[in-house]
């Protein structure tokens, strides 16, 4: 089944509106510990709606007097979904966004790799130190990748095998709307080498199959899938840790691989420059079309002429 | 827009297929026109490079719905729910699909792993709408019910109603119909509560057209008193204070308990069967209160008699539900499993073992058996 009915269900859960006795207070994140309640049995749909006014009516008392309170607030300090659903943007990225986002933070000194060196700083407390100052023009060098092959119409897979990777990779996708996939669980072997037992006969003579694009957020763990890439040359690019040899992928970013914050962060760069390189193509596309047809309404006004 | 498009409308005209960016080194120098994957379509789903496509995105969209709801129900102040108000909630019975028959909707093996985080998400959903459903607002209950409904078994009712024992019917004139089985015998017993003289009988019903509940015993000589269709009064037998010295004394009435068309002491000569069918009246302190028409079929006395004591206790729980409890401790409800015991081959019966005799002076070949 498609899931185009579960989609278009899910957009009448969206719009629906609610009972117009319970007001629209958007008021989330209270922890519910302090709200005080009154534990009374309820048992009609009017005892819930009275228990729903009164938690309301406690959560807008304490917004009022939040506005007297400290300066820093929900809205104007970094929230830790932030790094998902607010990303960074190539050019305004710096090193102090890496720094707080835990991406110099590299394994211990007794498994770094000798090939790390080059992106290493140092090494305090026993754990190796990544140098930003790589990090950062490289991963704006993917970045740019990112864009151009976007631009040039290409698709581009999101690689995020652990569970806390599995958001980051689908909204990197979703960004990129019909140019952007995603692989959230498993790899599966053979998906590049043996397309045609994985996709179909059908599929690989009739569609692009082999993407031109492969992002790992934990390429460690995803050695097979790396090597399928070179096998039928795909660039790749990797968040590669101290203890990864960075020759791996194409295009290697030396940071954190552990680090949620880190995937998310480097995954949204790259996700927002792939956007941006979407629309240069839907706008090259549109531009074509008109030239076109302008050729086109040209061709037939110079038949018409011959003719007459 | 963004400060690249800016940049990129200051460069010069790029060809159709630009090479501007990136190109793959190994097809740089002999690409042709036919080589070019440029025009191919793409594949059209998200999650096509998993490898499970169709699954994922199921999974992916029940996720967003899950994300979805909870954010609804968050602004409806109906999350985070303390414990007072989870335990008002009721119980939820879904019945999702089976593994096979959700692959199929899914397109798509299921493993146990994979069917488990679909059921997963799915009663997590049904989590959501219940909170919403129990505090009245409808439409966001329905909205989260469409999706799950898609998921969930068409014959829901029935497997929900099934496995649960029928309740015992009773028919217009308040007989109840019960059947109790014993080694290879079967009883089909009618009871009906047995009117005192003290309360007043109803209006006789003079049709004899069957219900179609429950069959009719055929014609057989009982009471006037059963015709009559009012439930009996059980204080007198179950009150256990004793009699104020203005209170009436207990009045004890008479059954009839008959088997085959032949009353109880007749078909019943052994005292061991007659207490078998009065056991359950004993122990429930309803002797006189019922009259009992049974058919009994196969078997031999002991069958028999434990059928028609099963029917009894079955039909003794129907009109009393209250001394069910009792009987049940008693082990009186309990079809009794016990039946006679196959012939086994290498057997005389089902253990008596064949005789094997031994000569001492000769060899083991010389074993002799009997048959």
């Amino acid at each position: 089944m498609s899931s185009s009915i579960l989609r278009s269900r899910l957009g009448a859960a969206a719009r629906c509106s609610r009972r117009p006795a319970v007001t629209r207070i958007c008021t989330r994140g209270y922890p519910a510990a302090a709200v005080p309640q009154e534990e009374r049995p309820l048992e009609t749909p009017d005892d819930w709606t009275q228990f729903q006014l009164d938690r309301a009516e406690f959560k807008t008392l304490v917004d009022h007097f939040s506005n007297y309170g400290s300066t820093q607030t929900r809205d104007n300090t970094w929230q830790p979904h932030h790094s998902l659903h607010r990303p960074v943007a190539p050019t305004q990225l710096t090193l102090s966004t890496l720094l707080a986002a835990g991406a110099h933070l590299g394994h211990s000194k007794s498994l770094m790799n000798p090939n790390f060196i080059p992106y290493a700083y140092g090494v305090r407390a026993g754990v190796t130190v990544i140098d930003l100052d790589h990090t950062l023009p490289l991963l704006r060098r993917a970045a740019k990748l990112v864009r151009s092959v976007a631009a040039n119409d290409g698709t581009i897979v999101f690689v995020g095998t652990r569970p806390d990777l599995r958001s980051a990779v689908r909204k990197a996708a979703s960004r990129m709307e019909e140019q952007g996939f995603h692989v959230a669980d498993r790899w599966l072997p053979g998906t590049l080498t043996n397309k045609v037992q994985m996709f179909g006969a059908q599929a690989v003579l009739k569609q692009r199959v082999v993407p031109d694009l492969v992002v790992f957020l934990n390429p460690l763990q995803n050695m097979p899938a790396i090597r399928e890439c070179a096998m039928e040359h795909v660039p790749t690019i990797g968040i590669v840790d101290s203890n990864v040899d960075p020759r791996i992928v194409m295009y290697p970013i030396p940071a954190n691989d552990e680090s949620t914050r880190t995937a998310e962060l480097i995954a949204g760069v790259l996700s927002v420059a792939g956007r941006e390189g979407v629309a240069l193509r839907k706008e090259e596309d549109l531009k074509r079309q008109r030239r076109a047809e302008r050729m086109a309404a040209r061709q037939r006004d110079y038949e018409r002429v011959a003719v007459e | 827009m963004f400060n690249v498009l800016r940049q990129q409308a200051r460069a010069p005209l790029r060809r159709a297929y630009a090479t501007q960016g990136y190109v793959p080194p190994a097809a740089a120098n002999n690409i042709g026109q036919s080589m070019i994957p440029r025009f191919k379509p793409r594949p059209v789903s998200p999650t096509f490079y998993t490898g499970l496509p169709s699954y994922f995105e199921n999974v992916n969209t029940l996720e967003s719905a899950i994300t979805t709801s909870r954010n609804i129900l968050q602004n409806l102040q109906l999350l985070p729910l303390p414990k007072f108000a989870r335990d008002a909630l009721p119980e939820s019975t879904p019945v999702w699909k089976g593994k096979d028959e959700l692959g199929f909707q899914v397109e798509t093996k299921l493993t146990t792993a994979r069917y488990r985080r679909l059921v997963g998400l799915l009663t997590q959903l049904e989590e959501f709408r219940k909170i919403a459903d129990t505090a009245g607002c409808v439409e966001v209950a329905e909205s989260i019910g469409d999706v799950t409904v898609l998921f969930q078994r068409e014959n829901r009712d029935a497997v929900l109603a099934g496995g649960k024992k029928k309740p015992v019917q009773f028919d217009k004139y308040g007989r109840t119909y019960t059947i109790g089985r014993r080694k290879e015998s079967s009883a089909r017993v009618w009871m009906i509560p047995v009117q005192g003289k003290s309360q007043k009988p109803a209006a006789a019903a003079a049709s004899s057209v069957p219900s179609v509940q429950a069959p009719l015993p055929p014609a057989a000589e009982v009471n006037e008193s059963q015709n009559e269709a009012t439930s009996p009064d059980l204080t007198p037998f179950l009150s256990p204070k004793p009699l104020a010295k203005t209170e009436e004394p207990t009045e004890v009435t008479a059954t009839n308990i008959i088997i085959n068309n032949v009353p109880l002491i007749k078909y019943f000569p052994h005292s061991l069967d007659r207490e078998r069918i009065m056991r359950p009246f004993r122990l429930a302190g309803l002797v006189g209160a019922y009259n009992v028409f049974a058919i009994a079929r196969g078997g031999g006395t002991t069958g028999q008699s434990g059928a028609v004591a099963l029917g009894v206790a079955k039909g003794i729980v129907a009109h009393a539900p209250e001394v069910q409890p009792l009987l049940k401790k008693a082990k009186l409800l309990r079809r009794d499993p016990r039946a006679v015991e196959r012939k086994k081959t290498g057997r005389r019966k089902a253990r008596k073992a064949v005789r094997i005799f031994f000569f001492s002076s000769c060899s083991a070949s010389l074993m002799l058996t009997f048959y």
